[in-house]
């Protein structure tokens, strides 16, 4: 602990240097938290949904294609089927093409089987009792500042009609914040009942059934005009992030190469800074300090000026994150996973290691004379 | 017969530069004696500061043997020697080499971080350290707020504090106007006095002559004569009325 003080007397000696090596090394993870969240946002909706015992039914031949609603008694009437509700997608926004969220319409009478833990007490009864009700998360709700009872109106894009909603509730924390549900009965009914809906969630009794019921309701619409594809949902979730991987491949790979570039100026700077310190750690190493001493206050300052830039880098990313999610413009939230910030935090390690190591061992190996030598 | 604080025997220090190999020290043997001040003497490049950084183990040579206050630092291993130079060595240097960052009780304090003594003592050694070089009311002063003797002063302090065995200095009044030179001298004259710490001193100020013991004097690598400071007298004098 000593050694500390001498450290951080080192390490501020030139604070304009100090604070703009701190500042690159924070823009750099300000970048790479930012990127690399993206992948560990959607990797952590699939490990979210893979204990759960729902199934998705969709159109073989792809999202984009509805399914007839007919096919819910079927799937109702299969072998350890608990709960279905079919979902389609409305598309709607609020008042400007901005403000876009997610928005489906849903079949009420099963919804608080399939998700239990969306709904709190009440909320489903007054969702089953309202054919306008709608039940928002909580983002969506904080972002335009709405209440519950209120009612609102949606613009539809894809259908030719704005339908107005009575919100009865707020969706549970497990429910995806930004999510709005209302009945599909109620958009049935505008829409002159097309009977078509995007897919099924399907509540199995368990785990174990959850292969057979896939299987037995694709071999139930085999050969018919709208086939289907039946998996779990972390399953569904996963080949639907799949499209996205080879987006969330190149934001890592541009957010290591950042980080890269940043390090290589931050391992000059470091260089340049020991070398400037050159006489003075011939003087220390003269007056006994060890090589392996010297080596250590050295490339701990590195390392400190590395984490305290990673410190930073992760603080503005999360609140910038936040601060955009919360400011709407149709950007979902994004928090940055602890996973990452840790990830980070070690990378900024690492970065400040990498930077301070070869300089430092260079400098605290040289000859005492030679360096001696050099300052008279 | 004298007991020597340090043994140079038979040593050769060459160093490579390119293909030329240069021969800084041929052979040389000296021998001082515990509790002397002397000067090394001698034209540029005759091996003075060679021979000083053998005596204070940041150098080898390339031949023969270093004994300094009896221990043979020769065969030494790198970590053992600079644990050994915290021990024995104090370092004076002629551009006083202090650590700008670092206060002048910091500066003081920094080979004390590497023994086993508490804060209190640590600050109890650099007061004493700073008092006896007369800069107890500049310990919160940066160097940069210091003047060169003062500076000077403040590194004659940190090869002190650790009650070294020895006090190597190079050149230390080489950067100084002559007043300032002559207040280190007779500083150094004073540490040599009071607390029997054996000095080496490498100088071209043939004022520092009037100050020490012994004069050694060097030239193309080898021992060209021994001679008695005019200091003697002094010292005489000073050990006979203590």
């Amino acid at each position: 602990m000593k050694y500390v003080h001498l450290v951080l007397r080192n390490m501020t000696r030139n604070k304009r240097r100090l604070a703009l090596t701190v500042m690159s090394i924070a823009v750099s993870l300000f970048v790479f938290s930012a990127l690399v969240s993206l992948p560990a946002v959607a990797n952590q909706i699939v490990a979210s949904s893979a204990s759960s015992v729902r199934l998705v039914c969709y159109n073989k031949a792809g999202l984009t294609y509805s399914l007839p609603e007919a096919y819910k008694q079927k799937i109702a009437l299969a072998p350890h089927v608990e709960a279905v509700v079919s979902q389609g997608w409305f598309g709607g926004i609020y008042h400007d093409p901005t403000d876009q969220f997610p928005n489906f319409a849903i079949d009420h009478e099963q919804a608080d089987l399939v998700w239990p833990d969306w709904f709190p007490p009440g909320v489903a009864a007054a969702f089953k009792h309202l054919r306008t009700a709608c039940v928002v998360g909580p983002a969506t709700m904080k972002r335009f500042g709405w209440h519950v009872g209120q009612q609102v109106m949606l613009k539809g894009t894809i259908y030719p009609f704005n339908p107005t909603f009575t919100i009865v509730g707020e969706l549970t924390s497990k429910a995806p914040p930004d999510f709005f549900l209302f009945r599909r009965d109620y958009l049935e009914e505008m829409a002159g009942r097309p009977g078509f809906v995007s897919l099924f969630y399907i509540k199995a009794d368990s785990s174990d059934s959850m292969p057979l019921i896939a299987a037995h309701l694709d071999e139930t619409f085999a050969n018919s005009s709208a086939e289907t594809q039946t998996e779990s949902e972390s399953s569904f979730y996963a080949g639907f992030l799949s499209n996205y991987q080879a987006l969330f491949r190149m934001a890592s790979a541009l957010g290591m190469i950042v980080v890269i570039s940043i390090g290589l100026v931050a391992a000059n700077t470091a260089a340049m800074s020991i070398r400037e310190r050159r006489s003075e750690i011939a003087v220390m190493r003269s007056i006994g300090f060890s090589r392996h001493l010297i080596l250590g206050m050295l490339v701990g300052e590195s390392v400190i000026i590395g984490v305290v830039g990673g410190l930073l880098g992760c603080g503005s990313a999360y609140v910038l994150l936040k601060l955009v999610s919360v400011g709407g413009r149709g950007i979902p939230e994004i928090r940055i996973p602890p996973i990452v910030v840790a990830e980070s935090l070690v990378l900024a390690a690492i970065l400040g290691l990498l930077s301070g190591y070869f300089p430092a061992r260079s400098a605290a190996r040289r000859n005492i004379v030679d360096a001696l030598r050099t300052v008279a | 017969m004298d007991k020597y604080a340090i043994d140079v025997e038979h040593v050769s220090r060459i160093y490579k530069r390119d293909e030329f190999e240069i021969r800084a020290l041929d052979d040389l043997t000296i021998h001082v004696p515990e509790g002397k001040f002397v000067a090394i003497m001698g034209p540029s490049g005759s091996g003075k500061t060679t021979l000083l950084n053998l005596i204070a183990g940041i150098d080898h040579p390339t031949t023969g043997r270093v004994a300094v206050g009896g221990e043979e630092i020769t065969g030494m291993k790198e970590r053992e020697l600079a644990r050994w130079r915290g021990r024995h060595i104090g370092l004076v240097f002629q551009f006083y080499n202090l650590i700008p960052v670092l206060t002048a009780f910091e500066n003081v304090e920094l080979p004390l971080l590497l023994t086993q003594l508490g804060k209190a003592d640590r600050r109890e050694h650099v007061e004493t350290a700073l008092r006896v070089v007369g800069l107890a009311d500049r310990m919160n002063h940066y160097p940069r707020q210091l003047s060169g003797g003062q500076e000077q002063r403040v590194a004659i302090a940190r090869a002190l504090v650790t009650d070294p065995t020895i006090i190597v200095a190079d050149e230390p009044t080489g950067d100084l106007d002559a007043k300032s030179a002559e207040e280190i001298l007779n500083l150094l004259v004073e540490l040599n006095r009071q607390f029997k710490k054996t000095i080496v001193m490498v100088t071209h100020d043939s004022r520092a002559e009037r100050h020490v013991e012994t004069v050694y004097r060097l030239d193309k690598g080898v021992l060209v004569g021994i001679e008695e400071g005019k200091g003697v007298a002094t010292h005489k004098a000073a050990g006979a009325q203590a």
